[in-house]
C-alpha cells in the first residue's frame, strides 16, 4: 500500500534528520501529504478571460479512468475544454454531467481510443462516509487559483481551520449560487479564481469537499471561503410538485445517464392569504410592521393586532417587508406557520393558518 | 513570575515532543508530530467550546439600506451596504448586557433581537450605551436577568505578541446551539490604533465583528472590531475584514467603563466620549506628529487645560508620569482616555516645572467665532491694522470704527485692574488675539483716524460672526496695500506671512495662466490658474476646485477655470486656483489622495505670494465631500470649505481654536441631496461654524452654471475676498 510504502521510505531517511526539531518532522510529513495529494489534482482550462472571469479552474480526480469533479462554473462553455494532470499530460475534456443544485460538474478525459488508466484518484464513496469536521479543525486547500501553477507545476496550497458548517442557506437571497445544502467555510482565503474545483482535505490529505466558485456572502456582504462537502446531499421539490434528493455520490454512480434535476422556476408557488396588511415600504428594509388586519382573517383568528413586528416566519428572520414576502410565498393554504412577533417589547409566538389567496395577486401588500 | 497560561500551554506541547525526540522509530514519531497537531486542534475546539455560552447572535430589521463612509470608496455607490445576516455579541454581564461592535448597528435598524445559546427564545434587545472612542455598543435583553454567564478577560499584563488568538462569531451559524466559527491566529501586535486595540491575523469580519477574540484557555482577550487608525466612525477599517490585519479591545478596557455603561437606559443611552484636553498643538511646515513639539499653541475656553491654568506656551513633558517628547507619544497616551478620566500633566513653563492634575472632558464646548465687524488692508507693511472695511451694524461699526481707520494697540478691559494696551503688529497678530476671544467680550481699542491726525481709545463688545457676505457694492475694490514683499514695520510674536521670498536672488518671473503640472513624485496631475494681472507684492488667495467624479479630463478642468475667469474675476479678487486631478476616471477621490491635495497647495504657496489665512477647498458631490474631509483634517492649511451639492458624512468635528474654519453650502432645491445638505448645514451650525447656506432654485445636481447661480458664484468669490474679516 502506498502510505505504508511512504512510511517506510521516510524511516530510512529519518535517521538523518533525527536532530532536527519538531517543525521538520511536521514538514516532512506535510511534505508527504502534499505529494500524495497533488497527482489527485488537475487543472483546468475552458471558456473565459474576458470581462474579469478567469478561463481557469481546478478539478479533483474521483476514478482511475479519469472522472474529474470540479465546480460548475462558465469555464465548462466550451467545446474545447482541456485538462493537465500533475504530471503536465493535456488532456481534451468533456463534460459528463452537471447539477445546478449541487453545483457540481463531472468532467472526463480519455476515451475509447485514447484511454487513460491508473490514475491517482480520492475516493469519494470512502470520503462522504466520514462525518463532517467541526470548526476549529485544521484543514488544506489545494487549488490553481490565479494559474499561478503551470503544467507540472504542484497546486497552491493554503492552510486554515474549518471556520464553520453550517447550512447557510434558509436564510434569503444567501448566495447567487444554486447549492443551498451545507458548506464548509475556511479561514483560508479560498474566493479567487480558479480556485473553483480544488480539494479541501484534512490535514492528512483526505478529501473532504470541493473548493466553490468566488462569491459574496449576503448575510455580511463580504467574498465568502466556501467548500462544497463531498458529502453534498439535497432534496428539492421539483417541477411537479415531488420532492427528489440527490447527492455527488449518485452523479458519480450514474455518469453519462445522470439527468439534472428540475426544480419550478422562482416564485412559481400558488400564493397565500393572511388577512395581514403590513405598512407602506417607500425605503428599502422597512421592516415588516403590521398596520390593520382584515376582520375575520387568518389573522384576525390568530389575534394579530396593528404595530405587531413579525419577526421570525418558522424561525427565519424577516428582516424586511421583501423578505417577508419572498418567504411566505414559499408556503401553501392550509398550511400553518409560525410567527414570532414583537409586541410591547416582547416576543410572542402566533400560529397562522393560511388561506387560499383571494384574488390572484399576493394580498399582503396593499 | 506570573505567565500567560497560553504560555504554560504551548511550553507543555514543546515539553511533550522533546520527550518524543530520543524515540528511534522515527515513523511513530512522524504520527506523533501529527498528535501535535491534533492536540492544538483539541485545545482550540475546547476553548471556543468554553467561550461558546457567552457568544449571542444578534439580527436586526429596518435599517438604513446604505453606510455613509466619505471619501475612501475606489467607485462604487456612495457608502457600503451591511449584510442581512445575524451579527455577533458577547455576553458582559449576567442581567443580560451584551457587547458588540457598533459597526453592527451603524445602519440604525429599527428592532434588535438577540438569541442565547440554551435559551430557546429570542429577546428583543435595546442598545444603551454606545463607547464612540472603541465603536463598541451595549445592548439589554429586555427581560433578562441574572442568569448569563460572564467570560473571564484576559489581563492585558499577561498579553504578548505571538500568543493564540481566535476570532469566534455567531454570523456564519443557523442555529446558535451549533458551535461558533471561528478562524485560528495569534496577537500580532498590543496598543494599537493609539493604544486601544489588540491587533491579530485571524481573519477579522463581518461574520464575527462582536464577537470575543479568544486564548487558548477559552478567555477572552478581546471584542472583535473594524478599526483604523486613521479614520473613526463605526465602518472605518472595514476594507482589511479577511486580511489578516484585524483588532479587538481588550476585554479587560471594556470591564473597566462597563460600571458606566451600565447605567444607560434605552431612553436614555450613555455615550462614552474621548477624553479631551482642550488644547492645540499645530506643526509647523516639514514636521509631522512624531517631530512635533507638544508646545500648546491654543487652549479653547472652558476647556480642562484652560480651567486648571495651563498656558499657550507650555510644554507638556510627561503625562501620568510617562515622559514625552512629540505629539504622537502624546496621542498614543490620550488615545484611550475617556471623558471624565483623570490624567496629571507635568509641564514645562519657561524655566518652572509644573504639575497639572486634570479631569478630562468629553466635548470642548463650542463658542461662536467672536467677530469685530471689519475687514482688514492686506499687505500692509506698517504697524497696526488699517480697517478696509466695516460690517454695518456690527461691534465695530457701533463701536465707532471707521474705514481708513488704523487699530494700533488693543487692550482687555478687567475692571478693577486697568486696562492694559498692547500694540498690535499686523493682521495676522491681532486675527490670533481675536480667534481665542470669545463672543460677549469686552475689549478696548487705539485708533489712529484716517489721514492719522487724531488718535482715540474705542470700547467694542465682540459680537458673532455672522452668515453675510459684504454685497458687491459695499465691498470696496482696494484690498491691498499691495506691499506684500515689503518688510513688516510692526513687531509681533509672529513672523509676518507670507513668507519672505530671497531678496537678493532676481525673482524668476513667475509663470501666469493655466499651467499643467505634476507632483514631486510625478504620479499626481494638477492644473493652476495664476490670473494674468498677478502681482507678486498682492497676497493672493486660492481655491482648491475638488471636480466631481468622472471630471477629471483637462477639458473639464479648463471649462471650470474658463468660468471662473471670465465670470468671477479672479482677476479682480486676486484669487489663484488650484485644480487637482483624481487618479480614478468613475470612482472620484479617495481619501489617501488629500496628500497629494496638500502637495500641490503648497507648492503653490512655495512660488506665488499667497494669503494664507485664505485657501479654501471647494467641491462638488463627491468632490465636496473630499473637501469637508479636507476642510477637518487639515485645519493648518484650509480656512474654508465651499461645496455645491455635497452633503456631510461623518461627524462634524469640533472647532479648533486657533484655526478657524468657515463654510459655504450650495444646494439646488431640485437635488435629491437637499435634505441631506439641510442636515449639514444644521450639524455645522449646531457645532458653531459659520455657515453660509445657499438654496438654487430650478437647480438639480449639477455644478452652478452661467444662468441660475451665477449670483451665487460671485458671492463665493467675495465670500473668500473677506474670509479674513474679524
Amino acid at each position: 500500500m502506498k502510505r505504508l510504502r511512504s512510511l517506510l521510505a521516510l524511516s530510512i531517511l529519518a535517521p538523518i534528520f533525527a536532530a532536527t526539531a519538531t517543525t521538520a518532522r511536521g514538514e516532512e510529513s506535510f511534505t508527504q501529504i502534499c505529494e500524495k495529494v497533488n497527482p489527485k489534482l488537475v487543472k483546468l482550462f475552458g471558456a473565459g478571460g474576458f470581462r474579469g472571469l478567469a478561463s481557469y479552474g481546478s478539478g479533483a480526480i474521483v476514478s482511475p479512468d479519469g472522472y474529474i469533479l470540479t465546480v460548475n462554473s462558465h469555464i465548462l462553455d466550451t467545446q474545447d475544454l482541456r485538462v493537465h494532470l500533475s504530471d503536465g499530460t493535456p488532456y481534451h475534456a468533456k463534460v459528463v454531467a452537471i447539477e445546478p443544485e449541487l453545483d457540481v460538474a463531472l468532467v472526463k478525459i480519455g476515451d475509447n481510443k485514447n484511454k487513460v488508466e491508473d490514475l491517482p484518484y480520492f475516493d469519494v464513496v470512502e470520503a462522504a462516509k466520514r462525518p463532517p469536521v467541526e470548526p476549529g479543525t485544521g484543514v488544506l486547500a489545494f487549488s490553481n487559483q490565479f494559474q499561478i501553477a503551470t503544467r507540472d507545476e504542484p497546486m497552491s496550497i493554503q492552510r486554515g481551520v474549518v471556520a464553520s458548517y453550517s447550512k447557510l442557506a434558509g436564510r434569503i437571497g444567501i448566495f447567487e449560487a444554486t447549492y443551498k445544502g451545507d458548506v464548509y467555510v475556511v479561514d483560508a482565503i479560498t474566493n479567487n479564481p480558479g480556485a473553483g474545483g480544488g480539494a479541501l482535505t484534512t490535514r492528512k490529505g483526505e478529501l473532504l469537499a470541493l473548493i466553490g466558485k468566488e462569491l459574496r456572502n449576503e448575510l455580511t456582504n463580504t467574498w465568502i471561503n466556501y467548500a462544497i462537502p463531498v458529502s453534498a446531499r439535497i432534496t428539492v421539490s421539483q417541477a411537479d410538485g415531488n420532492p427528489a434528493t440527490v447527492s455527488i455520490l449518485d452523479i458519480l454512480e450514474k455518469k453519462e445517464k445522470y439527468k439534472a434535476l428540475t426544480p419550478p422556476k422562482k416564485n412559481e408557488g400558488p400564493g397565500v392569504y393572511t388577512g395581514i396588511i403590513l405598512v407602506a415600504d417607500p425605503v428599502e428594509r422597512t421592516p415588516p410592521f403590521i398596520e390593520d388586519i382584515v376582520p375575520g382573517s387568518p389573522a384576525d383568528n390568530a389575534k394579530l393586532q396593528a404595530d405587531d413586528l413579525i419577526v421570525y416566519v418558522d424561525g427565519i428572520l424577516v428582516g424586511d417587508i421583501h423578505a417577508y414576502n419572498d418567504v411566505l410565498s414559499r408556503y401553501h393554504p392550509n398550511q400553518t406557520v409560525k410567527l414570532e412577533i414583537q409586541r410591547d417589547r416582547k416576543l410572542q409566538t402566533i400560529s397562522l393558518k393560511l388561506d387560499k389567496p383571494k384574488t390572484k395577486k399576493a394580498p399582503d401588500k396593499k | 513570575m506570573r505567565r500567560s497560561t497560553s504560555w504554560h500551554c504551548s511550553m507543555g506541547l514543546l515539553a511533550l515532543f522533546v520527550a518524543l525526540v530520543p524515540d528511534r522509530f522515527v515513523a511513530s514519531s512522524v504520527a506523533r508530530a501529527d498528535d501535535l497537531d491534533e492536540l492544538q486542534e483539541k485545545t482550540i475546539k475546547t476553548a471556543v467550546r468554553k467561550i461558546a455560552p457567552c457568544v449571542v447572535q444578534i439580527e436586526t430589521q429596518g435599517g438604513t439600506e446604505l453606510v455613509a463612509t466619505g471619501p475612501g470608496r475606489p467607485g462604487g455607490p456612495p457608502g457600503i451596504r451591511l449584510g442581512t445576516g445575524p451579527t455577533t455579541g458577547l455576553i458582559v454581564h449576567a442581567d443580560g448586557y451584551v457587547i458588540s461592535s457598533a459597526f453592527n448597528f451603524a445602519n440604525k435598524p429599527q428592532a434588535i433581537h438577540v438569541r442565547v445559546p440554551g435559551h430557546k427564545e429570542a429577546y428583543v434587545a435595546e442598545i444603551v450605551a454606545n463607547d464612540q472612542t472603541r465603536m463598541l455598543t451595549l445592548l439589554k435583553l429586555v427581560g433578562l436577568s441574572g442568569k448569563l454567564p460572564v467570560p473571564v478577560a484576559v489581563p492585558k499584563s499577561e498579553m504578548l505578541i505571538g500568543q493564540t488568538s481566535l476570532a469566534v462569531g455567531r454570523t456564519l451559524i443557523g442555529q446558535v446551539e451549533q458551535m461558533p466559527s471561528v478562524s485560528v491566529g495569534i496577537v500580532s501586535a498590543l496598543h494599537r490604533i493609539w493604544g486601544k486595540a489588540i491587533q491579530t491575523d485571524a481573519k477579522v469580519s463581518p461574520t464575527n465583528y462582536g464577537g470575543p477574540l479568544v486564548d487558548l484557555n477559552g478567555r477572552v482577550q478581546g471584542v472583535l472590531v473594524p478599526a483604523s487608525p486613521r479614520t473613526e466612525g463605526e465602518t472605518a477599517g472595514f476594507e482589511w475584514y479577511d486580511s489578516g490585519i484585524g483588532f479587538a479591545i481588550p476585554l479587560e478596557d471594556v470591564n473597566r467603563v462597563l460600571p458606566r455603561m451600565l447605567k444607560g437606559t434605552a431612553k436614555e443611552v450613555v455615550t462614552l466620549k474621548r477624553g479631551l484636553l482642550g488644547i492645540t498643538m499645530p506643526q509647523q511646515q516639514g514636521q509631522d506628529e512624531h517631530s512635533a513639539p507638544t508646545k500648546i499653541a491654543s487652549l479653547a475656553p472652558g476647556s480642562a487645560a484652560e480651567k486648571r491654568g495651563l498656558k499657550v506656551g507650555d510644554v507638556i513633558k510627561e503625562i501620568d508620569g510617562k515622559p514625552i517628547d512629540n505629539q504622537a507619544q502624546l496621542k498614543q497616551i490620550m488615545g484611550p482616555k475617556y471623558d471624565s478620566d483623570t490624567v496629571v500633566l507635568k509641564v514645562q513653563r519657561d524655566k518652572e516645572e509644573l504639575k497639572f492634575e486634570l479631569k478630562l472632558e468629553g466635548v470642548v464646548a463650542s463658542y461662536p467665532q467672536p467677530f469685530l465687524g471689519i475687514l482688514p488692508l492686506r499687505d500692509d507693511p506698517e504697524a497696526g491694522v488699517e480697517v478696509r472695511f466695516v460690517y454695518p451694524g456690527s461691534p465695530a461699526d457701533k463701536g465707532g470704527v471707521k474705514a481708513g481707520d488704523r487699530l494700533t494697540k488693543i487692550g482687555r478691559a478687567m475692571p478693577p485692574a486697568p486696562v492694559r494696551m498692547t500694540p498690535i503688529a499686523n493682521r495676522d497678530q491681532l486675527m490670533d488675539m481675536l480667534e481665542t476671544a470669545v463672543p460677549g467680550l469686552e475689549l478696548s481699542f487705539e485708533v489712529k483716524r484716517a489721514g492719522g491726525k487724531k488718535t482715540e481709545t474705542l470700547k467694542i463688545k465682540l459680537g458673532e460672526t455672522p452668515d453675510t457676505v459684504p454685497t458687491k457694492t459695499e465691498l470696496p475694490e482696494k484690498s491691498s496695500a499691495k506691499k506684500a514683499l515689503t518688510k513688516p514695520k510692526g513687531v509681533g510674536p509672529k513672523p509676518p506671512e507670507p513668507p519672505k521670498k530671497d531678496d537678493k536672488k532676481e525673482p524668476k518671473k513667475a509663470e501666469l495662466g493655466l499651467l499643467k503640472r505634476t507632483t514631486a513624485a510625478a504620479d499626481h496631475t494638477y492644473w493652476i490658474y495664476v490670473p494674468e494681472n498677478y502681482d507678486p507684492n498682492v497676497a493672493h488667495a486660492v481655491l482648491v476646485w475638488l471636480h466631481p467624479p468622472g471630471k477629471n479630463k483637462e477639458k473639464d478642468i479648463e471649462k471650470f477655470c474658463e468660468s471662473w475667469q471670465l465670470r468671477y474675476s479672479c482677476e479682480d479678487y486676486h484669487l489663484i486656483l488650484v485644480c487637482p486631478k483624481a487618479e480614478s476616471d468613475l470612482g472620484g477621490w479617495t481619501r489617501s489622495e488629500s496628500e497629494f491635495v496638500q502637495e500641490a497647495v503648497k507648492a503653490v504657496t512655495d512660488t506665488y505670494t499667497v494669503d494664507r489665512r485664505r485657501i479654501i477647498a471647494h467641491g462638488m458631490d463627491q468632490g465636496g465631500e473630499m473637501a469637508f474631509s479636507l476642510g477637518f483634517r487639515s485645519r493648518g492649511l484650509f480656512r474654508g470649505v465651499a461645496t455645491t451639492g455635497a452633503a456631510l458624512t461623518g461627524n462634524v468635528r469640533d472647532k479648533t481654536n486657533g484655526q478657524p474654519l468657515s463654510f459655504f453650502l450650495i444646494v439646488g432645491d431640485k437635488d435629491p441631496l437637499l435634505d441631506a445638505v439641510k442636515e449639514s448645514n444644521g450639524k455645522l451650525k449646531e457645532k458653531k461654524y459659520p455657515v453660509i447656506y445657499r438654496e438654487i432654485k430650478n437647480m438639480g445636481r449639477q455644478y452652478i452654471d452661467g444662468r441660475t447661480g451665477i449670483d451665487t458664484l460671485e458671492e463665493v468669490a467675495r465670500w473668500i475676498d473677506s474670509l479674513d474679516r474679524m
